[in-house]
């Protein structure tokens, strides 16, 4: 007791005089550089266009049943404490960000692989048994790349229908109509009708709770707290954000239709079919990746993550990669010999280099680390909720795109990592458990990069020299070849083509 | 050495013969370097020198409050040379400066490959004041404070473990130590510590620390520490031997995740049994041999780790 007393002060006395560590993007809230009226016409990815959701007309805002839900809203104003009012200014007026970072932060959470059992076999994470152990899911980068895909496709098919309606219906905001209502945001001229930020909440947790299904109480809770901070900041009457709830649910449930059957719950194969893979790259190439961990695991990485459904691209053999350079063949040595000196000289920049781009275990991994470069764009240009949705949505799509085109060269291909072919070699990053040909990070920030210069041509060349790093950082870790980084870099920038061509005819620009 | 404090140094060891030899009763673990902990002063103007060398190694680590093994890292070796000067500024307060070179690897066979480390770890300096020495014909008793700050010496990464050299972060010591002697050379220690660790810098710019972190800067759980010791000198003083029980508890800090990488934010506790033992050759003056041998029995998100180490001490006096 007289210990934990002491424990206390002294820590007390020592936290005190720390400032706070951050746990999500700084920002306040903002004017929007774009109000995008005709947002409602976007061509959206699941459904066919705006008005495919339907919902009821509002009640116009001199009804008795709106006078009613201004007095409801005044109620709860009226009792709302100090930290309720926080947390509208800690959810923002645009909430796309911070449901994007409550994902990035499930990722890391589940962003660890099952370890061995004492007789030395593995256990993987099973849907049907979510607690495990081991828990599902085992976050890696292909399955991030998917639960963030899904989430901000449906986040930007529920913007495109909520806009549909707001200057369809074009109702006012309560602290427009009622000048006692304090308005917590800056001016945006968007009407109220339905709630953007509710639909972003509902298509969110439902898609996340598809994805973590031990988060689902979790979920809820910040849900809750977020619809009560819509209607706190002023901009939300109930129906506002009753209607954007309705939006979110029914895009989610498209969205996760199309995830049912995108062939990702294939991916984790047998032994049987793994080997067979494995077999085949043998015989057509003479070389095949073998995993190397204690004790070894039977069954690399999805092997069959290569043929998940894409999104916009019509067939992942049309952007797989040329062959390789054989094991001792002239192109390979030279790369050995790359490797070897980078392992005998590990410089602070390359060694800081390996270790920003890592994004490995325990982290939000690579597409994670995009999706973190992207949200700090779309504050910085003062984007608004569907413009932001649009921006995740399609690099999302590029680069789970760029996933399975660089997962089905990994088993295509089967090519064997640093370690098994250069006898003694050690690295600094983790060696993964998947082939090494094409790099992952290579292809994923690619993609990313494309979408994001094509977004915000001002940062092009910004973030395609940061691709660029995050694909040698690979080969500076020791745990790829020059070529799977060079060759998937272009793959990344391939198969993100795709996606943007797309963009570019959806109506936004 | 100057005559007159050899002459006061001959003239001591007779009646209270501990205060003047040079002490380095080192605490090295992992994260927090070395540092002189026990009873003994330095006389005014005389400097001492040690030099060590230490070998740890370990073939479990607990996750969380879990002891397992692991073949990715299979079993993990760490050695550090270490030079500190300890000098008497008056007779009751001393200084320290140390400086030690660690090198770390797993051996092989292992599965993840990963390559060791080395560089030097973390330059320390402080000092101990003697508040009270109180001395009868049958006992010795001494109440004894020291402060303790060491900085990182080299660009060392703290967040690559298990084979970071330190913790990469300034750390503050502060210690009280009581100590109590009878006649027959039998002694007990009492030692209670507090370990502020600051922040360290990881090459990333997210972690995850029972929630999402977007910094590179990792808060390190501070500490308090208890150690109780017994021992006794042997042959006229110029042996000690004793026995140790360390305890570390970090006051906050995540636990290592399931079959993860640990992390500098991590919650470091364990408890350590040790013996050390220190000759001071009687016809060689001023050398000195020590040894010493400590296991990890206890812990949370800490090695099981085993060290000995071996140095020798050179004690002298400095002219005015």
């Amino acid at each position: 007791m007289k210990k934990s007393i002491l424990l206390l002060v002294l820590a007390g006395i020592f936290y005190s005089c720390m400032k706070d560590l951050p746990t999500e993007l700084a920002f306040e809230n903002y004017t929007f550089s774009s109000i995008d009226e005709d947002g409602g016409n976007w061509k959206p990815v699941l459904v066919e266009n705006g008005a495919a959701i339907e919902i009821s007309a509002p009640s116009p805002v001199d009804s008795d049943s709106y006078q009613a839900e201004l007095a409801e809203l005044k109620e709860i104003l009226s009792q709302a404490s100090e930290a309720d009012k926080q947390a509208v200014h800690r959810w923002t007026n645009n909430p796309v960000v911070r449901w994007n970072e409550i994902a990035l932060e499930l990722i890391a959470k589940y962003n660890l692989i099952p370890g061995p059992n004492e007789d030395g076999t593995y256990t993987l994470p099973n849907p049907a048994n979510p607690a495990g152990p081991p828990a599902f899911p085992f976050a890696h980068p292909p399955y991030a790349s998917r639960a963030l895909a899904y989430l901000s496709v449906a986040q930007f098919d529920g913007m495109i229908t909520a806009w549909h309606y707001k200057f369809t219906f074009d109702r006012e905001a309560p602290y427009l109509v009622d000048e006692s209502i304090p308005h917590e945001f800056a001016p945006n001229p968007l009407p109220s009708y339905p709630s953007d930020g509710a639909v972003v909440a509902a298509a969110s947790v439902a898609v996340l709770k598809a994805m973590f299904p031990l988060e689902a109480e979790y979920l809820e809770n910040l849900e809750q707290d977020h619809l009560q901070a819509l209607m706190l900041s002023g901009e939300h009457v109930k129906s506002d954000v009753d209607a954007g709830v309705i939006i979110g649910k029914e895009i989610a449930a498209v969205a996760l239709q199309r995830a049912s059957s995108d062939g990702m719950k294939n991916a984790q194969t047998p032994k049987s079919v793994s080997d067979s893979l494995e077999n085949a790259a043998f015989e057509r190439f003479g070389w095949k990746w073998e995993n190397l961990e204690v004790p070894r695991r039977p069954v690399g990485l999805t092997p069959l993550f290569g043929q998940v459904t894409m999104w916009n691209v019509p067939n992942v053999e049309a952007t797989r990669p040329p062959v390789p350079p054989a094991p001792n063949s002239p192109e390979y040595l030279e790369d050995v010999r790359l490797l070897e000196e980078y392992a005998a000289n590990r410089t602070v920049e390359r060694r800081r280099i390996a270790n920003f781009w890592q994004d490995g275990l325990g982290t939000y991994t690579p597409p994670g680390h995009w999706n973190d470069f992207a949200n700090r764009f779309i504050v910085k240009y003062k984007l608004n909720t569907l413009r932001s949705a649009r921006t995740l949505a399609y690099m999302n799509m590029a680069i789970m795109d760029a996933g399975i085109s660089c997962w089905d060269a990994k088993y295509y291909y089967h090519y064997p990592r640093p370690i098994q072919l250069i006898e003694g070699f050690e690295t600094i990053a983790g060696t993964p458990n998947f082939p090494s040909y094409t790099s992952g990070h290579s292809a994923f920030s690619a993609a990313g990069a494309e979408v994001l210069a094509y977004i915000f041509p001002q940062e092009a060349n910004q973030v395609r020299e940061w691709a660029e790093e995050a694909a040698i950082s690979r080969v500076y870790g020791g745990i790829h070849w020059t070529f799977d980084a060079y060759v998937g870099t272009n793959q990344g920038i391939n198969v993100a083509q795709y996606s943007i061509d797309k963009a570019k005819i959806d109506g936004a620009d | 050495m100057n005559l007159l404090n050899r002459k006061i140094m001959l003239e001591n060891r007779k009646l209270i013969p501990l205060v003047f030899l040079c002490c380095f009763h080192l605490i090295s673990i992992e994260s927090n370097g070395q540092t002189p902990l026990d009873e003994l002063m330095m006389p005014k103007q005389d400097l001492c020198i040690l030099v060590n060398y230490e070998f740890g190694r370990f073939d479990q680590y607990w996750e969380g409050e879990v002891l397992r093994k692991n073949g990715t890292i299979a079993t993990v070796q760490r050695r550090s040379a270490l030079v500190m000067a300890a000098y008497g500024i008056t007779d009751k307060l001393d200084m320290y400066l140390g400086l030690p070179f660690v090198q770390t690897n797993s051996t092989i066979p292992n599965g993840g490959k990963f390559a060791g480390t080395s560089g030097l770890q973390d330059l320390s300096t402080g000092f101990k004041y003697q508040i009270l020495d109180k001395k009868t014909e049958k006992h010795q008793l001494s109440l004894l404070a020291s402060a303790m700050f060491s900085v990182p010496a080299s660009n060392y990464l703290s967040d690559y473990q298990p084979y970071s050299l330190g913790l990469k972060t300034p750390q503050f010591a502060w210690r009280i130590l009581g100590h109590y002697q009878l006649l027959s050379g039998f002694y007990g220690r009492a030692l209670a510590g507090y370990l502020w660790k600051g922040y360290t810098k990881a090459e990333r710019e997210y972690y995850y620390n029972n929630g999402s972190y977007f910094t590179p800067w990792m808060d390190v759980p501070n500490s308090i520490n208890f150690d109780l010791t017994a021992g006794k000198w042997f042959w006229q003083n110029s042996l000690r031997v004793e026995a140790t029980l360390s305890t570390q508890n970090s006051v906050s800090g995540d636990d290592i995740r399931a079959y993860n990488a640990p992390q500098p934010t991590n919650k470091v506790d364990f408890m350590r049994l040790g013996g050390f033992a220190h000759y001071y050759f009687p016809k060689i003056n001023g050398f000195g041999v020590l040894g010493y041998w400590n296991q990890v029995i206890e812990g949370r998100n800490m090695p099981e780790m085993s060290t000995w180490g071996l140095g020798v001490t050179y004690q002298f006096g400095i002219k005015n």
